[in-house]
């Protein structure tokens, strides 16, 4: 699609049957001897793994879209892609607009910079203009509010002192296309209190808004669409409301589940008439789209290690 | 809202990647465009260095000094070598060393240190073992600066106008370098095996170069040495590219030893022929080296 590249773009995010897959092959534990087994028996190789498939969506200037789902759905990879981290297997992902996450509160820093090095450092490798940052420099010691330790290494820092530094870096600068991984649990009270003030305010300036998180308030006061993520694969989309009221279903229905699993493991006998009345009577009361009875281990199983949460 | 950026703002990501040349150039883009990225990693790297030590950045200039100190004892004391006006002869050449081993045993751990913030951050991965390898050019500048001020003032008989060459053959050295770290680098992601063979490999290239021992000096038993290594081994000796580097800084700096083993002629210019073809295959390197890190690129933060 090389035509209307000029043209004015009537949206910030699209993706069309996107899929990110990991391979199993390269794992942290890699090494020169098991790739050389791995050639001598191509048939035990090869083995992966989508974190996401056939996932298509689009975001319109103006709306905030939250993303929902159990652990291990997905969520973060696809905030990994949109954020540009990750580049899709299959599919295409399209971003219009300056992109910020708040995936990175400290991922960044350095610890024999100083805080004010460390906001330029930021700054840098966000891509963001130093004559901007140089002008935000003074807002942000500001409210970050550590002191004379702005001068200070990061070394020498609390960890109080480091999530408020980072947290007014990371919004410091209007993005157009926000993304948001889990709301932030910064600092002490007080801090806690303005932070969550200044998210409100970069939500509301922000064009676009993606935002991922557990505490499903957030997602019917801030988002006006929703979609649900389970394993990999969209399986809801629609208003905050109904999305969340699906999520909650399903999670009470695999909730219920998991505790019958857990009941027999601990009285040590397998009661398979009781379990299987269990579930029925948890998947009885549903009738929500795709609901198939997927994901009776908890959905979060299968990833391995691949979606810890990142901040 | 201002959206000043030094990084392209929208973007459109999917399975395929561009050809070989498209990679050069989006790698050669990114390294202008984030020119200050690589001063601030840079710096940080440098404060890295010098935290926690008393003598912070003098250690740039004692750490080679004491390097060639102790190798001035095991050659001159043990081993009974009397090469003239040794200290120059040796460091002259461990000086360049020195550069290449801190700048790729520094490379190969850039990437994979920097591991949470590849999952975290996107940016172009090229700049970190570029920055690297741009604070290690500090480091050596300092050094040959001390190493002219001991050429002129304690060996001046040593001393010619060819000095002026150093420039050139620091430029092929960095080319050189440049594309074997960008190379080992990305490699390591995926096997760490690499870094913990670099420093192995390094170790064992220094002694077949001529750091310790130079083609001039080896004059009189270089007939035994023939007959160990075979030919294509004295080839390989003879042709390593840090033979050619390291001969070309001990001509220029140090000049050379007389066939007799007991005195020498002064500096004078450096065999350009090999230097050149040395310098074009560095720079082929770096081509190669830009397009595998590249192409292994997407990969990190998947892998990390």
């Amino acid at each position: 699609m090389g035509d209307g590249a000029s043209a004015a773009r009537d949206y910030a995010i699209e993706t069309r049957d996107m899929g990110v897959r990991y391979s199993l092959r390269f794992t942290k534990k890699t090494s020169i001897r098991r790739s050389f087994a791995r050639l001598l028996h191509p048939e035990r190789g090869e083995r992966s793994f989508w974190a996401l498939r056939d996932v298509s969506f689009r975001v319109d200037p103006g709306q905030s879209l939250g993303v929902i789902g159990p652990n291990g759905a997905g969520k973060s990879t696809l905030l990994q892609v949109l954020a540009g981290i990750i580049q899709p297997s299959e599919g295409v992902v399209e971003v219009h607009g300056h992109v910020s996450t708040l995936l990175h509160l400290q991922a960044g820093f350095d610890q024999d910079l100083s805080g004010r090095g460390n906001i330029h450092l930021a700054g840098a490798l966000l891509g963001i203009d130093h004559r901007l940052m140089e002008e935000r420099e003074e807002s942000i010691v500001e409210f970050a509010d550590i002191g004379a330790f702005i001068d200070a290494p990061l070394r020498t820092y609390s960890s109080g002192m480091r999530a408020k530094l980072g947290f007014s870096i990371a919004t410091a600068v209007d993005p157009d296309i926000l993304l948001l991984d889990e709301v932030l649990q910064t600092g002490d009270e007080a801090f806690r209190e303005k932070s969550q003030g200044r998210i409100r305010e970069v939500l509301t300036a922000a064009k676009a808004v993606v935002l991922v998180s557990h505490d499903m308030s957030w997602i019917t006061d801030f988002c006006n669409r929703a979609i649900l993520l389970e394993k990999g694969r969209i399986v809801a989309d629609g208003s905050p409301e109904e999305v969340v009221a699906l999520h909650v279903e399903k999670s009470e229905k695999r909730r219920t589940i998991r505790r019958a699993v857990m009941e027999d493991m601990r009285t040590g006998k397998r009661e398979p008439k009781r379990r299987r009345k269990i579930i029925e009577a948890a998947t009885q009361g549903s009738s929500g789209k795709g609901a198939s009875g997927r994901g009776a281990s908890g959905g979060g199983g299968s990833r391995t290690g691949t979606d810890e949460g990142p901040c | 809202m201002q959206t000043a950026t030094e990084a392209p703002s929208s973007f459109r990501s999917s399975a395929l990647r561009p050809g070989p040349l498209g990679l050069i150039r989006e790698a050669s883009g990114e390294i202008l465009r984030r020119r200050r990225l690589i001063r601030h990693l840079m710096d940080a790297d440098i404060k890295r260095k010098g935290a926690d030590t008393i003598l912070g950045n003098v250690w740039w200039v004692l750490d080679p000094v004491i390097q060639m100190g102790a190798y001035l004892i095991l050659l001159t004391v043990i081993f009974q070598r009397s090469t003239p006006d040794f200290p120059l002869f040796l460091f002259a050449a461990i000086l360049p060393w020195k550069w290449f081993a801190s700048s790729i045993s520094g490379a190969v751990n850039t990437v994979v240190r920097q591991e949470r913030l590849i999952k975290q951050v996107q940016f172009p991965k090229i700049v970190l073992p570029v920055s690297a390898l741009v604070a290690e050019i500090l480091n050596f500048a300092f050094g040959v600066l001390l190493m002219l001020l001991i050429l002129f003032l304690a060996f001046p008989a040593h001393a010619t106008i060819n000095v002026l060459w150093l420039p050139v053959i620091a430029v092929v050295q960095f080319v050189f370098t440049l594309g074997l770290a960008l190379i080992v680098s990305a490699v390591n992601v995926f096997y760490r095996d690499v870094g913990i063979l670099m420093g192995h490999l390094i170790r064992l290239w220094f002694f077949l170069s001529p750091t310790l021992w130079s083609f001039d000096s080896t004059v009189g038993r270089f007939g035994a040495i023939e007959a160990a290594l075979g030919e294509t081994g004295v080839a390989i000796l003879r042709y390593n590219p840090f033979a050619i580097l390291l001969t070309a800084y001990r001509d220029v700096v140090y000049g050379r030893v007389d066939l007799a083993g007991t005195g020498f002629t002064p500096g004078q210019s450096p065999e350009l022929v090999q230097l050149g073809i040395l310098f074009l295959i560095s720079v082929g390197m770096v081509l190669l080296g830009t397009i595998i890190f590249k192409r292994l690129e997407p990969a990190f933060a998947k892998v990390l």
